[in-house]
């Protein structure tokens, strides 16, 4: 018994050690950064304590962030599940070109950000985007608007991009789900009369939904951590409506020339998405049991 | 025989690694934000012709982007990584002075000073803390670029106050083109932008002579106040413009006028590229007189401790100011970059160039702008290195948001705006 323990223990070693380098040894570097005052990268700091925690959450600039991330994550959420499920419900039925299609639907998200960017930022120009003059000819506006002019349509656009770049993904896993349920179910369904819509809130939804929680902590993880699509496209504006967090740390380090704050608060998200993901683990596992 | 064969043998063992020393190449890495292809390709072409002519050095460049080189050069430098040589606009050279990466240069300015005569404002900029941090290498100036039929088609003559400038872009604003592109994003342009109405309404000064913050003035919120009634005439999509989406907007004919640096490069290769038509004013000013405008004197910041890799660098800008090569070197962007040497605004290498010779009337007008021009925080002869989180931080562009995104009143906006400075610089 002991030996097995030990043959375990070597061999999750190498992956504990190289974790340990390569993210706690620059997370304890950050919480050292966060008790000092260093302003430019290079430059010497001093020890202040938790004064620039105290700042921090006692600052707009923080809660705002954090506000505004919530809510890129819920908004991403919904609409990324909607659009996946729509796409993986499609995928997972028979028809010609299924096949072709199930490969052709990770396009958007192999697509390098910087393309995906340079992309909508032209759709949505109003000097000779495609967006504006289609949503005239269909009589939706009556004028082109600015997408990325009022701090909501930025946000509300920064999800749509950011959601048609990850839609795929997430609807190939979810995809992976629904091949798992047996045809049975659903062919036992249709016998007792059971319509598509029964089907689906009866069979699909209670058997898809483990892979649905696992998709959400995933999911909002990376959702919470988005820097670049945004950063590219608005750099937290207009008007600081679209700066999560990610967004405050690059600026509060990289153009206020404040990296023990930025590193402050890389330490507090840290800390909350650290609790976030063990709490849904367990809440997780807890289902499962 | 043996003996001084020995002595000979021995002395040409010692000398061989001082010899070895003496042939050492001196490699040098040049950082510059010059990225499109067609400019890394002019400086290229630059550097081979030094390199040839001087085989003991080897220069090479490393082109970065402006977004990100204020947070790489000090990371880079902080672990021995820097470049030797690092082109930088006036706010960038307090920071690395700060993290003492920099050493002044002013006799080697004063020098080729001498040998070029510099504009004074070029050097001004870099000239504080009694050091000079930074040798000018380029001079850019913002304008106002129009097409002279569509003015004439208007009936509207080219503005020369704030009132014809509103009236102007209100008559040019028909049929789906906006009279007047203007940015309004929290951006670098912004903040050019903004400056560059500021500064012709007697709003020049950010600082005052003690470094406390003179930011909120009657005259700067009339300058918002101003700015944000001709925005109304700009683009839907301008609160997240930056350089590129205004010269788009020239080029499509979707903007009648716009305020840029130069619009030369891509009015000639996008646009009509109508010579006769393409019109450059200066910044109309408030009451018609002294125009005024933001202007950027570019220079390269010398950052080598080691001194021979020092006067590498140094023969390396010598090389670029020389004229025959100077002209070539401004003219990797023409009609953009403007000499800020007497010597190189004479240069045939500038003036012989198909583009400048096509654009010659325009970018005299922008040279004659130019000599009017101010930068924020660099005005009263003091520099204050709060000045780079300010700029960095886009705060003039910040608080001209809030009015045209918010609908904040000007007075307020322009408050908190001194109020942002004050946090940023303590």
């Amino acid at each position: 018994m002991q030996q097995s323990k030990a043959l375990a223990f070597a061999l999750v070693a190498p992956a504990l050690l190289f974790l340990g380098a390569t993210l706690g040894w620059p997370l304890v570097q950050a919480i050292q950064l966060s008790l000092q005052d260093v302003r430019v990268i290079g430059s010497p700091g001093s020890f202040v304590g938790l004064d620039n925690y105290a700042r921090i959450l006692s600052g707009p600039a923080f809660w705002n962030a954090t506000g505004l991330s919530i809510v890129w994550v819920v908004a991403n959420a919904i609409v990324q599940t909607i659009l996946a499920l729509v796409a993986a419900i499609i995928l997972n039925e028979k028809f010609p070109g299924v096949r072709i299609a199930r490969s052709w639907i990770i396009l958007t998200w192999i697509v390098p950000t910087v393309v995906v960017v340079v992309i909508w930022r032209w759709l949505f120009s109003t000097s000779g985007g495609m967006i504006n003059p289609l949503l005239i000819q269909m009589g939706i506006l009556e004028r082109p608007v600015g997408f990325f002019a009022t701090p909501w349509t930025a946000m509300a656009t920064l999800v749509f991009i950011n959601s048609w770049r990850w839609f795929p993904f997430i609807a190939l896993m979810m995809l992976a789900g629904l091949t798992r349920i047996p045809d049975d179910l659903y062919e036992a369904a249709r016998l007792d009369g059971a319509n598509a819509w029964m089907r689906f809130c009866r069979i699909t939804w209670p058997l898809l939904a483990p892979t649905l929680g696992v998709l959400a902590v995933i999911g909002t993880l990376l959702s919470f951590n988005v820097f670049d699509i945004i950063w590219l496209l608005t750099s937290g504006g207009p008007a600081g409506g679209s700066r999560t967090l990610p967004v405050l740390i690059y600026e509060t380090a990289f153009k206020g020339y404040r990296l023990s704050e930025a590193a402050t608060i890389s330490v507090m998200t840290t800390i909350f998405l650290m609790a976030f993901a063990v709490i849904a683990t367990r809440a997780l596992d807890r289902t499962d049991r | 025989m043996r003996t001084i064969l020995k002595i000979a043998l021995g002395a040409a063992t010692m000398l061989t690694p001082a010899a070895a020393l003496a042939q050492e190449t001196v490699r040098l890495t040049l950082w510059h934000m010059e990225q499109p292809p067609h400019r890394v390709e002019r400086i290229q072409e630059l550097i081979d012709a030094f390199n040839a002519a001087n085989p003991d050095i080897v220069v090479s460049q490393e082109p970065q982007n402006w977004g990100e080189v204020y947070a790489k050069a000090p990371a880079a430098l902080a672990a021995g990584q820097g470049p030797d040589l690092l082109f930088a606009i006036p706010d960038f050279t307090p920071i690395l002075k700060d993290i003492g990466a920099l050493t002044s240069v002013a006799d080697f300015v004063e020098e080729l000073d001498g040998k070029h005569d510099f504009i004074d404002t070029a050097v001004e900029a870099y000239s504080y803390d009694g050091g000079v941090w930074a040798v000018p290498l380029y001079n850019m100036a913002m304008n106002l670029w129009y097409r002279k039929s569509v003015l004439e088609e208007a009936g509207v003559e080219v503005p020369q106050t704030w009132e014809e400038w509103r009236a102007a872009a209100e008559a040019l604003s028909r049929d789906g083109v906006s009279g007047m592109g203007l940015p309004a994003n929290k951006q670098l342009y912004t903040d050019q932008t903004v400056y560059s109405v500021m500064v012709n309404g007697g709003a020049t000064e950010i600082y005052n002579e003690d470094g406390t913050l003179r930011f909120d003035n009657p005259e700067t919120v009339a300058a918002y106040e101003f700015y944000t009634n001709l925005h109304q005439f700009s683009p839907a999509d301008s609160a997240s413009w930056t350089w590129g989406e205004a010269e788009a907007c020239f080029s499509a004919q979707s903007c009648a006028m716009v305020m840029q640096f130069s619009v030369i490069s891509t009015y000639d290769t996008q646009a009509e590229g109508d010579a006769e038509d393409l019109g450059v004013a200066a910044i109309p000013s408030k009451d018609g007189e002294d125009h005024n405008t933001i202007s950027y004197a570019n220079a390269v910041m010398l950052l080598s401790s080691d001194e021979a890799r020092m006067e590498a660098s140094k023969k390396f800008v010598s090389f670029l100011l020389e004229p025959e090569n100077y002209g070539r070197f401004l003219n990797m962007e023409p009609g953009l970059f403007m000499p800020v040497t007497a010597d190189g605004a004479q240069a045939e290498s500038f003036w012989s160039d198909p583009m400048v010779e096509k654009y010659r009337e325009q970018i005299e007008t922008v040279i004659e702008n130019s000599q009017n021009g101010r930068l924020f925080g660099f005005t009263s002869g003091l520099t204050f290195p709060s000045i780079a989180a300010i700029s960095a931080q886009n705060i003039i562009a910040e608080t001209l948001q809030s009015i045209v995104v918010n609908g904040q009143p000007a007075a307020e906006a322009v408050a908190a705006g001194q109020a942002r400075m004050e946090e940023v610089a303590r």
